[in-house]
Protein backbone atom coordinates (compact mmCIF):
# COMPACT_ATOMS: atom_id res chain seq x y z
CA UNK A 1 0.00 0.00 0.00
CA UNK A 2 1.41 3.53 -0.92
CA UNK A 3 -1.44 5.67 0.25
CA UNK A 4 -0.97 5.65 3.90
CA UNK A 5 1.53 8.74 4.07
CA UNK A 6 -0.98 11.11 5.24
CA UNK A 7 -2.62 9.38 7.73
CA UNK A 8 0.44 8.24 9.62
CA UNK A 9 2.33 11.89 9.32
CA UNK A 10 -1.69 13.20 10.63
CA UNK A 11 -1.80 10.65 13.36
CA UNK A 12 1.74 10.60 14.44
CA UNK A 13 0.65 13.38 17.13
CA UNK A 14 -2.50 11.44 18.58
CA UNK A 15 -0.47 8.87 20.71
CA UNK A 16 1.53 11.47 22.71
CA UNK A 17 -2.03 13.06 23.84
CA UNK A 18 -3.50 9.62 25.28
CA UNK A 19 -2.28 8.39 28.45
CA UNK A 20 -3.73 5.24 28.51
CA UNK A 21 -1.53 2.81 26.76
CA UNK A 22 -4.14 0.20 26.06
CA UNK A 23 -6.45 2.30 23.49
CA UNK A 24 -5.29 2.49 19.78
CA UNK A 25 -5.16 5.90 19.15
CA UNK A 26 -5.62 7.15 15.59
CA UNK A 27 -2.83 6.18 13.36
CA UNK A 28 -1.83 3.81 14.84
CA UNK A 29 -2.15 -0.24 13.27
CA UNK A 30 -5.82 -0.72 14.09
CA UNK A 31 -6.92 3.05 13.29
CA UNK A 32 -4.72 3.43 10.22
CA UNK A 33 -5.72 3.64 6.94
CA UNK A 34 -3.96 0.35 5.45
CA UNK A 35 -5.28 -1.81 8.37
CA UNK A 36 -9.06 -1.55 6.42
CA UNK A 37 -8.22 -3.83 3.19
CA UNK A 38 -6.65 -6.39 5.79
CA UNK A 39 -9.91 -6.17 7.75
CA UNK A 40 -12.11 -6.83 4.51
CA UNK A 41 -9.43 -9.60 3.30
CA UNK A 42 -10.27 -11.20 6.92
CA UNK A 43 -14.18 -10.95 6.12
CA UNK A 44 -14.43 -11.40 3.26
CA UNK A 45 -12.23 -14.16 3.16
CA UNK A 46 -14.62 -15.92 5.88
CA UNK A 47 -17.84 -15.01 3.79
CA UNK A 48 -16.71 -16.63 0.85
CA UNK A 49 -15.14 -20.10 2.37
CA UNK A 50 -19.11 -19.85 3.90
CA UNK A 51 -20.39 -19.81 0.88
CA UNK A 52 -18.06 -23.05 -0.30
CA UNK A 53 -20.04 -24.72 2.91
CA UNK A 54 -23.09 -23.74 1.46
CA UNK A 55 -21.89 -24.94 -1.85
CA UNK A 56 -20.91 -28.32 -0.59
CA UNK A 57 -23.36 -28.83 2.45
CA UNK A 58 -26.21 -26.88 1.69
CA UNK A 59 -25.61 -24.27 4.99
CA UNK A 60 -23.54 -21.73 5.46
CA UNK A 61 -23.44 -18.31 3.52
CA UNK A 62 -23.98 -15.11 5.10
CA UNK A 63 -26.62 -13.64 3.15
CA UNK A 64 -30.00 -13.60 3.93
CA UNK A 65 -32.79 -16.41 3.14
CA UNK A 66 -34.18 -14.44 0.23
CA UNK A 67 -30.64 -13.45 -1.19
CA UNK A 68 -29.08 -17.14 -0.92
CA UNK A 69 -32.27 -18.48 -2.66
CA UNK A 70 -31.26 -16.51 -5.78
CA UNK A 71 -28.02 -18.72 -5.86
CA UNK A 72 -29.73 -21.82 -4.93
CA UNK A 73 -32.07 -21.13 -7.74
CA UNK A 74 -28.89 -20.93 -10.07
CA UNK A 75 -27.07 -24.42 -8.49
CA UNK A 76 -30.29 -25.90 -9.09
CA UNK A 77 -30.73 -24.61 -12.85
CA UNK A 78 -27.96 -23.77 -13.97
CA UNK A 79 -28.94 -20.25 -14.78
CA UNK A 80 -27.08 -18.01 -12.51
CA UNK A 81 -27.99 -14.50 -14.01
CA UNK A 82 -30.46 -13.28 -11.72
CA UNK A 83 -27.74 -14.07 -8.37
CA UNK A 84 -24.62 -12.26 -10.44
CA UNK A 85 -26.42 -9.33 -11.43
CA UNK A 86 -27.62 -8.69 -8.22
CA UNK A 87 -24.93 -9.06 -5.99
CA UNK A 88 -22.70 -7.32 -8.89
CA UNK A 89 -25.16 -4.43 -8.76
CA UNK A 90 -25.21 -4.54 -5.11
CA UNK A 91 -21.16 -4.72 -4.85
CA UNK A 92 -20.86 -2.04 -7.23
CA UNK A 93 -23.25 0.42 -5.55
CA UNK A 94 -21.55 -0.38 -1.97
CA UNK A 95 -18.01 0.46 -3.15
CA UNK A 96 -18.90 3.56 -4.56
CA UNK A 97 -21.42 4.39 -1.12
CA UNK A 98 -18.89 3.44 1.30
CA UNK A 99 -15.49 5.59 0.84
CA UNK A 100 -18.28 8.49 0.70
CA UNK A 101 -19.86 7.37 4.19
CA UNK A 102 -17.08 6.20 5.61
CA UNK A 103 -18.52 3.04 6.18
CA UNK A 104 -18.96 0.34 3.67
CA UNK A 105 -21.95 -1.70 3.91
CA UNK A 106 -21.09 -5.55 5.05
CA UNK A 107 -24.50 -6.59 4.01
CA UNK A 108 -24.50 -5.09 0.25
CA UNK A 109 -20.67 -5.33 -0.19
CA UNK A 110 -19.59 -8.66 1.19
CA UNK A 111 -22.57 -10.72 2.02
CA UNK A 112 -24.22 -10.60 -1.12
CA UNK A 113 -21.32 -9.28 -3.79
CA UNK A 114 -18.40 -11.80 -2.42
CA UNK A 115 -20.61 -14.01 -0.65
CA UNK A 116 -23.41 -14.19 -3.73
CA UNK A 117 -22.71 -12.79 -7.06
CA UNK A 118 -18.89 -13.16 -7.03
CA UNK A 119 -19.66 -17.19 -6.48
CA UNK A 120 -22.24 -16.96 -9.18
CA UNK A 121 -20.57 -15.27 -11.49
CA UNK A 122 -17.65 -18.21 -11.26
CA UNK A 123 -20.24 -20.91 -11.38
CA UNK A 124 -21.89 -18.97 -14.41
CA UNK A 125 -17.77 -18.92 -16.01
CA UNK A 126 -17.83 -22.84 -15.13
CA UNK A 127 -15.26 -21.90 -12.64
CA UNK A 128 -16.22 -24.23 -9.71
CA UNK A 129 -12.83 -24.87 -7.79
CA UNK A 130 -12.60 -22.10 -5.56
CA UNK A 131 -16.12 -23.32 -4.21
CA UNK A 132 -15.32 -26.55 -4.14
CA UNK A 133 -12.48 -26.51 -1.72
CA UNK A 134 -11.97 -24.97 1.43
CA UNK A 135 -8.14 -24.60 0.76
CA UNK A 136 -8.96 -22.14 -1.97
CA UNK A 137 -12.20 -20.25 -0.74
CA UNK A 138 -9.81 -18.75 1.80
CA UNK A 139 -7.42 -17.33 -0.24
CA UNK A 140 -9.93 -16.50 -2.84
CA UNK A 141 -12.00 -14.37 -0.26
CA UNK A 142 -8.75 -12.71 1.19
CA UNK A 143 -7.79 -11.73 -2.43
CA UNK A 144 -11.11 -10.41 -3.17
CA UNK A 145 -11.51 -8.55 -0.27
CA UNK A 146 -8.48 -7.00 -0.12
CA UNK A 147 -9.04 -5.78 -3.88
CA UNK A 148 -12.49 -4.22 -2.41
CA UNK A 149 -10.68 -2.14 0.65
CA UNK A 150 -7.84 -0.95 -1.96
CA UNK A 151 -10.13 0.24 -3.81
CA UNK A 152 -12.36 2.15 -1.50
CA UNK A 153 -9.45 3.62 -0.11
CA UNK A 154 -8.23 4.90 -3.37
CA UNK A 155 -11.58 6.61 -3.69
CA UNK A 156 -11.59 8.13 -0.75
CA UNK A 157 -8.60 9.63 -1.59
CA UNK A 158 -10.20 11.08 -4.50
CA UNK A 159 -13.08 12.36 -2.87
CA UNK A 160 -13.84 12.38 0.66
CA UNK A 161 -10.02 12.83 1.06
CA UNK A 162 -9.87 15.46 -1.58
CA UNK A 163 -8.64 19.14 -1.05
CA UNK A 164 -12.28 20.69 -0.70
CA UNK A 165 -13.75 17.78 0.89
CA UNK A 166 -16.35 18.81 2.99
CA UNK A 167 -19.10 16.68 2.26
CA UNK A 168 -20.82 13.36 3.88
CA UNK A 169 -22.85 12.82 0.50
CA UNK A 170 -25.79 12.37 2.67
CA UNK A 171 -24.52 9.88 5.32
CA UNK A 172 -26.95 10.95 7.68
CA UNK A 173 -29.78 10.63 5.37
CA UNK A 174 -28.77 7.01 5.18
CA UNK A 175 -27.99 6.25 8.50
CA UNK A 176 -31.63 7.21 9.28
CA UNK A 177 -33.22 5.20 6.58
CA UNK A 178 -30.93 2.77 7.77
CA UNK A 179 -32.13 2.67 11.32
CA UNK A 180 -35.78 2.69 10.44
CA UNK A 181 -35.86 -0.08 8.10
CA UNK A 182 -34.48 -2.07 10.69
CA UNK A 183 -37.30 -1.57 12.73
CA UNK A 184 -39.91 -3.19 10.02
CA UNK A 185 -38.86 -7.07 10.53
CA UNK A 186 -40.52 -7.33 14.12
CA UNK A 187 -44.34 -6.50 12.49
CA UNK A 188 -43.09 -8.30 8.90
CA UNK A 189 -42.37 -11.71 11.11
CA UNK A 190 -45.67 -11.19 12.69
CA UNK A 191 -47.86 -10.86 9.47
CA UNK A 192 -45.94 -13.65 8.18
CA UNK A 193 -46.45 -15.91 10.73
CA UNK A 194 -50.26 -15.05 11.34
CA UNK A 195 -49.97 -15.98 7.73
CA UNK A 196 -48.89 -19.21 7.49
CA UNK A 197 -51.21 -20.29 10.66
CA UNK A 198 -53.47 -18.76 13.37
CA UNK A 199 -51.76 -20.39 16.18
CA UNK A 200 -48.41 -19.24 14.78
CA UNK A 201 -49.85 -15.67 14.40
CA UNK A 202 -50.95 -15.91 18.05
CA UNK A 203 -48.11 -16.96 19.40
CA UNK A 204 -45.55 -14.55 17.36
CA UNK A 205 -48.24 -11.20 18.33
CA UNK A 206 -47.96 -12.43 22.01
CA UNK A 207 -44.04 -12.51 22.08
CA UNK A 208 -43.94 -9.55 20.20
CA UNK A 209 -45.90 -8.11 23.04
CA UNK A 210 -44.03 -9.48 26.06
CA UNK A 211 -40.89 -8.56 24.50
CA UNK A 212 -41.88 -4.63 24.21
CA UNK A 213 -43.35 -4.85 27.47
CA UNK A 214 -40.15 -6.21 28.29
CA UNK A 215 -38.35 -3.02 26.99
CA UNK A 216 -36.49 -5.68 24.26
CA UNK A 217 -36.81 -5.33 20.78
CA UNK A 218 -39.99 -6.80 19.87
CA UNK A 219 -38.67 -8.82 16.52
CA UNK A 220 -36.86 -11.12 18.99
CA UNK A 221 -40.20 -12.03 20.84
CA UNK A 222 -41.84 -12.27 17.32
CA UNK A 223 -39.36 -14.94 16.00
CA UNK A 224 -39.29 -16.73 19.13
CA UNK A 225 -42.92 -16.47 20.04
CA UNK A 226 -43.49 -17.71 16.23
CA UNK A 227 -41.24 -20.69 16.96
CA UNK A 228 -42.91 -21.85 20.60
CA UNK A 229 -45.92 -22.21 19.13
CA UNK A 230 -44.81 -24.11 15.79
CA UNK A 231 -43.49 -26.57 17.82
CA UNK A 232 -46.55 -27.54 19.36
CA UNK A 233 -49.11 -26.76 16.88
CA UNK A 234 -46.67 -27.64 13.67
CA UNK A 235 -47.79 -26.07 10.18
CA UNK A 236 -47.75 -27.91 7.49
CA UNK A 237 -44.70 -26.11 5.56
CA UNK A 238 -43.77 -25.67 2.29
CA UNK B 1 -13.62 -37.45 7.03
CA UNK B 2 -16.98 -37.28 9.06
CA UNK B 3 -19.38 -34.36 7.26
CA UNK B 4 -20.07 -32.98 10.49
CA UNK B 5 -16.63 -32.70 11.56
CA UNK B 6 -15.13 -31.21 8.13
CA UNK B 7 -18.54 -29.06 8.84
CA UNK B 8 -17.38 -27.86 12.36
CA UNK B 9 -13.53 -27.64 11.66
CA UNK B 10 -14.30 -25.25 8.29
CA UNK B 11 -16.98 -23.36 10.25
CA UNK B 12 -14.39 -22.15 12.99
CA UNK B 13 -11.95 -20.75 10.70
CA UNK B 14 -15.06 -19.19 9.00
CA UNK B 15 -16.80 -17.62 11.92
CA UNK B 16 -13.36 -16.27 13.36
CA UNK B 17 -11.81 -14.61 10.25
CA UNK B 18 -15.66 -13.20 9.84
CA UNK B 19 -15.57 -12.21 13.95
CA UNK B 20 -12.09 -10.27 13.67
CA UNK B 21 -12.66 -8.51 10.51
CA UNK B 22 -16.21 -7.69 11.42
CA UNK B 23 -15.50 -6.09 14.46
CA UNK B 24 -12.93 -4.49 14.09
CA UNK B 25 -14.79 -2.84 11.19
CA UNK B 26 -17.73 -2.16 13.34
CA UNK B 27 -15.41 -0.73 16.12
CA UNK B 28 -13.90 1.91 13.30
CA UNK B 29 -16.89 3.18 12.38
CA UNK B 30 -17.07 5.31 15.57
CA UNK B 31 -14.29 6.85 14.25
CA UNK B 32 -15.85 7.56 10.80
CA UNK B 33 -15.63 10.03 8.59
CA UNK B 34 -12.65 10.40 9.60
CA UNK B 35 -11.13 6.63 9.62
CA UNK B 36 -12.86 4.08 7.26
CA UNK B 37 -14.96 2.11 9.11
CA UNK B 38 -16.97 -1.19 8.12
CA UNK B 39 -20.77 -2.23 8.81
CA UNK B 40 -23.85 -0.82 7.94
CA UNK B 41 -25.99 2.25 8.94
CA UNK B 42 -28.51 0.37 10.79
CA UNK B 43 -25.57 -1.74 12.73
CA UNK B 44 -24.07 2.16 14.27
CA UNK B 45 -27.50 2.70 15.24
CA UNK B 46 -28.19 0.08 17.20
CA UNK B 47 -25.50 0.07 18.71
CA UNK B 48 -25.71 3.52 20.00
CA UNK B 49 -29.53 2.46 21.10
CA UNK B 50 -27.67 -0.09 23.33
CA UNK B 51 -26.56 3.27 25.26
CA UNK B 52 -23.14 0.46 26.44
CA UNK B 53 -25.33 -1.65 28.43
CA UNK B 54 -23.77 -5.28 28.27
CA UNK B 55 -27.42 -6.82 28.88
CA UNK B 56 -29.29 -4.87 25.94
CA UNK B 57 -26.20 -5.63 23.41
CA UNK B 58 -26.78 -9.06 24.56
CA UNK B 59 -30.38 -9.41 24.36
CA UNK B 60 -30.59 -7.84 21.26
CA UNK B 61 -28.11 -10.27 19.42
CA UNK B 62 -29.76 -13.03 21.31
CA UNK B 63 -33.03 -12.17 19.27
CA UNK B 64 -31.48 -12.30 16.05
CA UNK B 65 -29.26 -15.45 16.92
CA UNK B 66 -32.82 -17.56 16.92
CA UNK B 67 -33.29 -15.82 13.67
CA UNK B 68 -30.32 -17.12 12.52
CA UNK B 69 -30.68 -20.81 13.77
CA UNK B 70 -34.06 -21.11 12.53
CA UNK B 71 -32.96 -19.83 9.07
CA UNK B 72 -29.94 -22.38 9.09
CA UNK B 73 -32.45 -24.71 9.50
CA UNK B 74 -34.90 -24.37 6.81
CA UNK B 75 -32.50 -22.72 4.39
CA UNK B 76 -28.75 -22.84 5.24
CA UNK B 77 -28.37 -19.09 4.86
CA UNK B 78 -27.02 -17.78 8.57
CA UNK B 79 -28.77 -14.42 7.64
CA UNK B 80 -26.62 -11.40 7.14
CA UNK B 81 -27.63 -10.74 10.82
CA UNK B 82 -24.54 -12.39 11.75
CA UNK B 83 -22.10 -9.87 11.01
CA UNK B 84 -24.20 -6.72 11.23
CA UNK B 85 -26.06 -7.82 14.46
CA UNK B 86 -25.24 -11.23 16.73
CA UNK B 87 -21.06 -10.53 16.33
CA UNK B 88 -20.96 -6.94 17.28
CA UNK B 89 -23.65 -6.96 19.76
CA UNK B 90 -22.11 -9.91 21.50
CA UNK B 91 -18.87 -8.92 20.92
CA UNK B 92 -20.08 -5.24 22.84
CA UNK B 93 -21.19 -7.35 25.38
CA UNK B 94 -18.16 -8.99 26.43
CA UNK B 95 -15.77 -6.61 26.10
CA UNK B 96 -18.13 -4.33 28.22
CA UNK B 97 -18.86 -6.72 31.25
CA UNK B 98 -16.47 -5.60 33.38
CA UNK B 99 -15.33 -1.89 31.41
CA UNK B 100 -18.22 0.75 30.27
CA UNK B 101 -15.93 2.75 28.91
CA UNK B 102 -16.95 3.23 25.32
CA UNK B 103 -13.00 4.55 24.52
CA UNK B 104 -11.74 1.46 25.84
CA UNK B 105 -14.68 -1.31 24.50
CA UNK B 106 -16.71 -0.92 21.80
CA UNK B 107 -14.89 1.90 20.02
CA UNK B 108 -11.97 0.50 20.36
CA UNK B 109 -11.07 -1.69 17.50
CA UNK B 110 -8.33 -4.10 19.14
CA UNK B 111 -10.40 -5.07 21.87
CA UNK B 112 -13.71 -5.47 19.76
CA UNK B 113 -11.83 -8.06 16.98
CA UNK B 114 -10.25 -10.14 20.02
CA UNK B 115 -13.38 -10.68 21.21
CA UNK B 116 -15.39 -11.23 17.81
CA UNK B 117 -13.15 -13.64 16.79
CA UNK B 118 -14.46 -15.63 19.81
CA UNK B 119 -17.76 -14.94 19.18
CA UNK B 120 -17.49 -15.54 15.56
CA UNK B 121 -15.83 -19.05 15.86
CA UNK B 122 -18.52 -20.34 18.41
CA UNK B 123 -21.39 -19.09 16.94
CA UNK B 124 -20.82 -19.60 12.87
CA UNK B 125 -19.77 -23.60 14.72
CA UNK B 126 -22.97 -23.70 16.60
CA UNK B 127 -25.10 -22.36 13.92
CA UNK B 128 -23.76 -24.64 10.99
CA UNK B 129 -23.44 -27.89 13.27
CA UNK B 130 -26.77 -28.15 15.34
CA UNK B 131 -29.49 -26.40 12.21
CA UNK B 132 -29.96 -30.21 11.36
CA UNK B 133 -30.44 -31.56 14.80
CA UNK B 134 -33.72 -28.54 15.26
CA UNK B 135 -37.30 -30.18 14.69
CA UNK B 136 -39.27 -30.01 11.21
CA UNK B 137 -42.27 -28.10 12.83
CA UNK B 138 -39.35 -25.19 13.67
CA UNK B 139 -38.00 -25.62 9.81
CA UNK B 140 -41.19 -25.18 8.56
CA UNK B 141 -41.98 -21.95 10.92
CA UNK B 142 -38.03 -20.75 9.58
CA UNK B 143 -39.45 -21.29 5.91
CA UNK B 144 -43.06 -19.72 6.13
CA UNK B 145 -42.62 -17.00 8.49
CA UNK B 146 -39.21 -15.72 8.86
CA UNK B 147 -38.80 -16.39 4.61
CA UNK B 148 -41.22 -14.21 3.53
CA UNK B 149 -41.04 -11.40 6.33
CA UNK B 150 -36.97 -10.80 4.89
CA UNK B 151 -38.46 -10.83 1.25
CA UNK B 152 -40.97 -8.17 2.31
CA UNK B 153 -38.09 -6.33 4.05
CA UNK B 154 -35.57 -6.13 1.12
CA UNK B 155 -38.57 -5.86 -1.12
CA UNK B 156 -40.80 -3.68 -0.98
CA UNK B 157 -40.56 -2.46 2.50
CA UNK B 158 -36.68 -1.19 2.43
CA UNK B 159 -36.85 0.64 -1.05
CA UNK B 160 -40.13 2.59 0.41
CA UNK B 161 -38.35 3.68 3.40
CA UNK B 162 -34.65 4.88 1.82
CA UNK B 163 -37.20 6.14 -0.80
CA UNK B 164 -39.65 8.30 1.78
CA UNK B 165 -35.84 9.06 3.32
CA UNK B 166 -34.31 10.49 0.24
CA UNK B 167 -37.55 12.36 -0.73
CA UNK B 168 -37.24 14.36 2.53
CA UNK B 169 -34.02 15.13 2.48
CA UNK B 170 -34.16 17.59 -0.14
CA UNK B 171 -35.39 18.34 -3.57
CA UNK B 172 -32.26 17.39 -5.80
CA UNK B 173 -31.90 13.92 -3.53
CA UNK B 174 -35.60 13.28 -4.03
CA UNK B 175 -35.19 14.03 -7.75
CA UNK B 176 -32.07 11.47 -8.10
CA UNK B 177 -33.22 9.03 -5.59
CA UNK B 178 -36.59 8.50 -7.42
CA UNK B 179 -34.99 8.38 -11.16
CA UNK B 180 -31.99 5.95 -9.93
CA UNK B 181 -34.39 4.13 -7.37
CA UNK B 182 -36.93 3.25 -10.37
CA UNK B 183 -33.93 2.36 -12.84
CA UNK B 184 -32.09 0.27 -10.38
CA UNK B 185 -35.28 -1.83 -10.06
CA UNK B 186 -35.59 -1.93 -13.34
CA UNK B 187 -31.66 -3.18 -14.31
CA UNK B 188 -31.05 -4.43 -11.09
CA UNK B 189 -34.70 -6.12 -9.01
CA UNK B 190 -34.22 -3.90 -6.18
CA UNK B 191 -34.55 -0.25 -5.98
CA UNK B 192 -32.30 0.05 -2.86
CA UNK B 193 -28.69 0.52 -4.39
CA UNK B 194 -30.37 3.07 -6.78
CA UNK B 195 -31.95 5.19 -3.94
CA UNK B 196 -28.83 5.19 -2.15
CA UNK B 197 -26.83 6.21 -5.00
CA UNK B 198 -29.08 8.99 -5.61
CA UNK B 199 -28.92 10.19 -2.10
CA UNK B 200 -25.00 9.97 -2.31
CA UNK B 201 -24.85 12.19 -5.72
CA UNK B 202 -27.80 14.65 -5.10
CA UNK B 203 -26.50 15.35 -1.68
CA UNK B 204 -23.12 15.84 -3.01
CA UNK B 205 -24.04 18.39 -5.67
CA UNK B 206 -25.92 20.23 -2.48
CA UNK B 207 -23.12 20.54 -0.50
CA UNK B 208 -20.06 20.60 -3.25
CA UNK B 209 -21.85 21.67 -6.42
CA UNK B 210 -20.95 20.18 -9.42
CA UNK B 211 -17.31 19.39 -9.36
CA UNK B 212 -14.70 17.18 -10.79
CA UNK B 213 -15.72 14.69 -7.87
CA UNK B 214 -19.38 15.05 -8.30
CA UNK B 215 -19.14 14.70 -12.25
CA UNK B 216 -16.85 11.53 -11.93
CA UNK B 217 -19.42 9.60 -9.10
CA UNK B 218 -22.22 10.49 -11.31
CA UNK B 219 -20.60 9.09 -14.46
CA UNK B 220 -19.75 6.06 -12.54
CA UNK B 221 -23.19 5.90 -11.79
CA UNK B 222 -23.63 5.81 -15.38
CA UNK B 223 -21.08 3.14 -15.84
CA UNK B 224 -22.80 0.77 -13.07
CA UNK B 225 -25.99 1.18 -14.67
CA UNK B 226 -25.27 0.19 -18.41
CA UNK B 227 -22.73 -2.26 -17.29
CA UNK B 228 -25.58 -4.26 -15.20
CA UNK B 229 -28.08 -3.50 -18.06
CA UNK B 230 -26.13 -5.49 -20.21
CA UNK B 231 -25.32 -7.92 -18.03
CA UNK B 232 -28.76 -8.77 -17.03
CA UNK B 233 -30.03 -8.80 -20.98
CA UNK B 234 -32.78 -6.01 -19.83
CA UNK B 235 -32.02 -4.56 -23.26
CA UNK B 236 -33.45 -6.99 -25.11
CA UNK B 237 -35.90 -7.82 -22.46
CA UNK B 238 -37.26 -3.72 -23.15
CA UNK B 239 -37.03 -4.40 -26.97
CA UNK B 240 -39.38 -7.40 -26.93
CA UNK B 241 -41.91 -5.93 -24.44
CA UNK B 242 -42.34 -3.53 -26.19
CA UNK B 243 -42.70 -5.37 -29.38
CA UNK B 244 -40.26 -3.91 -31.04
CA UNK B 245 -37.39 -6.13 -33.55
CA UNK B 246 -34.29 -7.19 -31.56
CA UNK B 247 -31.24 -5.98 -33.84
CA UNK B 248 -29.17 -9.23 -35.00
CA UNK B 249 -26.16 -8.04 -33.87
CA UNK B 250 -27.29 -7.48 -30.19
CA UNK B 251 -29.19 -10.80 -29.75
CA UNK B 252 -25.72 -12.65 -31.33
CA UNK B 253 -23.79 -10.35 -28.83
CA UNK B 254 -25.70 -11.58 -25.84
CA UNK B 255 -25.55 -15.29 -26.60
CA UNK B 256 -21.48 -14.59 -27.24
CA UNK B 257 -21.25 -13.39 -23.46
CA UNK B 258 -24.03 -15.56 -22.18
CA UNK B 259 -26.21 -12.88 -20.78
CA UNK B 260 -29.14 -13.79 -22.51
CA UNK B 261 -31.87 -12.96 -20.10
CA UNK B 262 -33.74 -15.77 -18.29
CA UNK B 263 -36.97 -15.12 -17.73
Amino acid sequence: MTTNDATTTAGAAAPAGRTRGKVPGEGSFWLSEWAFPLFVAALAAGIFAGTHLYYVYRTGTFSDVAVTAMLKGGMDSGSYGAAAAFGAGFLFARIIEGPMVGILDIGGSLQTGVGIGIPAMLLAAGITAPLEHFWLALPTGALLGALIGALILAIRRATVNSAGGTSTFGADVMMGAGNSAGRYLGPLVIIAAATASLPVGLGSTLGAALFYWWKKPLTGGAILGAMLFGLFFPIAGT
Amino acid sequence: MNETLTIALESMVIGALIGFGASAGVARMFHAPKVQGMGAFRTLGELNACENDPVAHFSFGLGFFFNAWASAVGTGALTSDVDHRIVPHWAAALSMTKNRNLDETLHNPRRMAAYGAGVGLVLVTVLNTTAASIPHSLQNVAADVLGPASEWLINPVMPIVFWMAAVDAGRRSGGWGTVLGGLAHVVMGNAVPGIVLGIVVGKGIDDLGWTRVTKALAGAVVLLFVGSAFLRGVDIQLLQQMKADVPHWLSRLHDATGTTPTK
